[in-house]
């Protein structure tokens, strides 16, 4: 399964943000591009003497498999966070 | 234990196993006890994710450094060895070409699933002191 949310969070000397990614409404958004795209990813497939279908399967693997990635910087000053669900 | 490491030396002495063998079984005794190492370490289950800590190796006072941490699935690593494995020839030879410019003899067709699996294994757990700047540094690289 894609992932469906993200978190980003920023923490200054005096500020914090806490972005919550709703991904599974960016998905649904970029879904008419990507059904648009894809003749064109096609044609290229073809070109370039790759498997469409294969390629599009280890896309979407590896879409699907950035859920958990964690990851976290923490500086004196400054810290910085972001989680894939 | 000390019984079964005594009998794993005399197999050894006898010439009934070799050395290799008697150091598995060693190895095997420390981790499990009682002969059952190689089945505990079969019945564990398989690492999930890849985790990269960067910390400080001892409290040296004061804290100025940047610390790390990163959890990074095992499965994404194999999606993108997948991924890599569908680049046709000709694009592989020219970032073959590429690392090699930068110092990095690699070869991108030897990147196989199954080396990627052996890699897991092999990395059970790596820690790397790093002297640098803010003092000693622990780099650990691990799966869980």
């Amino acid at each position: 399964m894609i992932p469906m949310f993200a978190v980003i969070r920023l923490e200054g000397r005096r500020r914090r943000f806490s972005f919550y990614l709703p991904l599974f409404l960016i998905w649904l958004l970029l879904l008419p591009f990507v059904l648009l795209a894809l003749p064109i990813v096609l044609l290229a497939t073809l070109l370039f003497g790759l498997r469409p279908l294969r390629l599009v399967g280890a896309g979407y693997g590896l879409l699907a498999s950035a859920r958990g990635t964690h990851v976290e910087v923490q500086h004196p000053h400054t810290n910085v966070l972001m989680h894939v669900y | 234990m000390n019984e079964q490491r005594r009998q794993i030396l005399e197999m050894l002495a006898a010439g009934k196993i070799t050395a290799d063998e008697a150091e598995r079984l060693i190895a095997a005794l420390e981790r499990g006890g009682n002969g059952a190492g190689a089945s505990v370490t079969a019945g564990k289950p398989a690492p999930r994710y890849l985790r990269v800590i960067v910390d400080k190796a001892e409290d040296m006072g004061g804290d100025t450094m940047t610390k790390v941490n990163i959890r990074v699935p095992l499965q994404l690593l194999r999606a993108g060895v997948r991924l890599a494995g569908l680049i046709p020839k000709d694009a592989r030879a020219h970032v073959d070409e590429a690392l090699r410019e930068r110092g990095i003899a690699f070869d991108l067709s030897q990147l196989k699933p199954e080396n990627v699996e052996e890699l897991i294994r092999q990395l059970n757990d790596l820690t790397v002191d790093v002297d640098s700047a803010h003092g000693l540094v622990k780099v650990s690289v691990f799966c869980e």
